[in-house]
This record gives structure tokens, sequence and C-alpha cells, in this order.
């Protein structure tokens, strides 16, 4: 069973190999000669004052909110999706109470996307 | 029914990570630790044949959740703050509490061991953890506690909603 | 020499306490919440274990639920350590002590 997720070990080993060797290639490979002015947030214009690390808004926590949210429906749609033809197979009323059930779900959380949109929890102003 | 080797790696990291999460002063770098720990849980998953499960580990937990947890760490710029240190009598009565707790597991783990089937039904275990096989528990039998975790979620929504917004509705 | 379920949940038992450990010992209260999200992750990799033990997959649709709840209870108590923060300015729990301010 886990000798079926070889290929997808493989190239997850690749991809960090990959990344890892560019990663450092460049630093070794690359001639390096900084001065001040190249070691500068801007080369040109206002010199940056104060830390990078400023204080996200509160907005974007609510879109990463939602997102999570919606990450969940999606999860629980997958083996809707993946197993609709079974269900089908076995008959067309099981088929369609297991969409039934889905809709369901779906316009429960769908309630809340429009509690968001109307509160203004979306907006950026 | 795994291979040990593989077993015995993803245990040692992910202990290895969960004690890195306990034990890193700087928010972030606790939860990326935790991040490879979820990591190595999926994998753990994966050796029981929980394929769909091990997918779903990593996509919610480290996909989502965890980048809500670094999200909210950047948002208050908590390593601006000055680290908490936390030595005190408490960290003693904490660690006797955990001790107490392991004693516990591993005492009903001992008990217990005679009850539990220890062996793996090959036709059984091939037959679980796939997606459809889960679907069609999940929303025949599991239908309305389904339901119910997507009423949860709603309330989750309007709730964090009401928290996190910054003028009360 | 064969891996039973015994290991898996020896594994589990000692991250479900390191996630004690971590509500225990831990004054930040982020790092608290990530404790929680490990000690349910242990009690996920027993289910897991036992589902497959015993051959039924009602193990793993609980898993299902209680990543649910997990997403839930992240989102919900990262908004309420949000809104601490912007009264009193700390993530630390023993300054968090009252119920209102």
């Amino acid at each position: 069973m886990l000798t079926d997720f070889i290929p997808l070990f493989i190239m997850m080993a690749l991809a960090l190999g990959l990344a890892l060797t560019l990663l450092n290639l460049g630093k070794f490979l690359g001639p390096k000669r900084p001065n001040r002015i190249k070691t500068m947030a801007y080369e040109s214009g206002m010199d940056p004052v104060g830390t990078a690390r400023e204080r996200y808004s509160v907005k974007f926590y609510l879109v990463a909110m939602i997102f999570i949210v919606f990450d969940v429906e999606v999860v629980f749609m997958y083996p809707w999706a993946v197993s609709f033809q079974e269900f089908l197979a076995a008959s067309p009323g099981a088929a369609l109470g297991v969409t039934v059930v889905i809709v369901f779900f779906v316009l429960i959380l769908g309630i809340g996307l429009l509690y968001d949109i109307k509160k203004g929890g979306l907006e950026f102003d | 029914m795994v291979t040990p080797f593989l077993f015995f790696l993803l245990a040692v990291v992910a202990v290895t990570a969960a004690l890195g999460m306990l034990f890193s002063r700087n928010p972030v770098s606790s939860a990326l630790w935790l991040v490879l720990n979820l990591f190595c849980i999926a994998g753990l998953y994966l050796t029981l044949n929980a394929e769909f499960i091990g997918i779903i580990q990593v996509l919610v937990y480290a996909g989502a959740i965890m980048v809500l947890f670094l999200f909210v760490i950047m948002l208050l710029n908590l390593s601006a703050l000055p680290t908490l240190e936390s030595l005190d009598w408490k960290a003693v009565a904490g660690f006797v509490v955990a001790m107490v707790v392991l004693a516990q597991l591993v005492y009903m783990l001992a008990s217990g061991l005679g009850a539990l089937p220890t062996t793996i039904l090959a036709e059984q275990a091939a037959a679980t953890g796939d997606a459809s096989t889960i679907a069609k528990e999940l929303f025949t039998r599991y239908a309305l506690p389904f339901e119910v975790i997507g009423v949860l979620l709603l309330v989750a929504t309007i709730g964090a909603l009401m928290l996190a917004k910054r003028k009360p509705i | 020499m064969e891996i039973t379920l015994n290991w898996y949940l020896a594994l589990s038992a000692v991250l479900f306490t390191i996630g004690v450990m971590g509500v225990l010992f831990r004054r930040n209260v982020i790092v608290i919440f990530m404790s929680v999200e490990l000690m349910l992750n242990a009690v996920n990799l027993t289910l897991v274990a036992l589902s497959q033990s015993m051959g039924d997959v009602s193990g793993q649709i609980l898993v299902f639920f209680v990543m649910s709840v997990a997403a839930a209870e992240a989102a919900v108590g990262l908004a309420i350590v949000i809104a601490i923060f912007r009264n009193k300015l700390t993530v630390d729990v023993s300054e968090i002590n009252l119920f209102k301010y």
C-alpha cells in the first residue's frame, strides 16, 4: 500500500533537493562585491525608516479565517465527488440522497459567507 | 505491517519536533516545529493505510490551521515583545502533572494490551482509508453529524467575525 | 520485528504528554493553542491506528470531525487572542486573569 506513494516521496525529495541545491549554488557561484549603496533596500529614493515588521490589519485575519472554513468544506466535498459514480451505480436514489446531504452542508456554510459579506468582513477600506 | 525503519524514523522526528515546539522561545519557530510534527503524523497515517486522512492532514492542518497561527503571530508582531520566561514553581507542577498523565496513559495501554487485536486482517486493512470508503460511511451513517459539523463551522465563522472585527457590529 | 498497534499507541501517548506539558509550561497563549492542536493530533493518531486495527472506518470519520472542530477552534480561539491583545497588549496567560477589562 505504502509503495504506491514512492513516486510522490521521490518527487518531494527531488523538489526539496532541487530547491536547496539551486539556492546554495547561487551563493557559491555568484560574485559578491557588496558596498553600502548596493545593500540598501532602495538603491535610489528615500532611505527606509522604521522596521519592516509592522502589524498587519485584522482584515487579513478575517479573510484567512474564511479560508479555513471553506478549506474544510472542500475537504468534505472531495469524498462526495470521488464516490458519486459508485452511489449512482448503486441506485439513483442513493446518489440523490448524498447530493442533498452535501448541498445542505454547502448552504449552511453559505449562510456564514453571506453574513460575512453583509457585515463587511471582507471589505478593505 | 510497515517497515520498522519508516515508523521509527517518523516517530523520532515527530517527538523531536514536538519537543522543539515545546522548548523554542520564538513563537514562529514553535509554529514551524509543529508543522514538521504534523507532516510526520501525516506520514504515519500513510503507514496505517489511511491515505485520505494523511492528505487531509497536510491540507487542513499544515495548510490552513498553521497558516492561521503564523498569521496571527505576524499580526500581533509577537517577536517584538519580550520573550516570556517561564521557569518557576508552575513549571515543576506542570512537569509533575504531565508525568502523571503519561503514567496513566501507559498504564491504560499496558492493562489493555490483552483486549486489543494486535494483528491486522489483510482484507479489512486494504478496504479502509481511501476516499470512497470514507464517503460511503460519511454520507449515509454519519450524515447528521456531518450537517452538525456544518453548523459548527457556521458558528465559528460568525463568532470569529464578531470577535475580531474592530468596531462592535 | 513487527510494528504493532502498541507502538502507535505509545507514540500517541508521548505526543499527548508533550502537548500537556506545553499547555502547563508555556505562558504564551498562542503556543498553548499549538499544544492543544498537538494533543488533538495525538488523539487522531490513536483513532486512526485503532480504526486500522479493527478494520472499521468509523474511527477515520471521527478524525474528520476532530479536524473540523480543530479548525473551528483555531478560528475562534485566535480571534479571542486578537481581541484580548487589542485590549491588554499581552499574550501572557498569567496576565490575562480578568473576565472584564
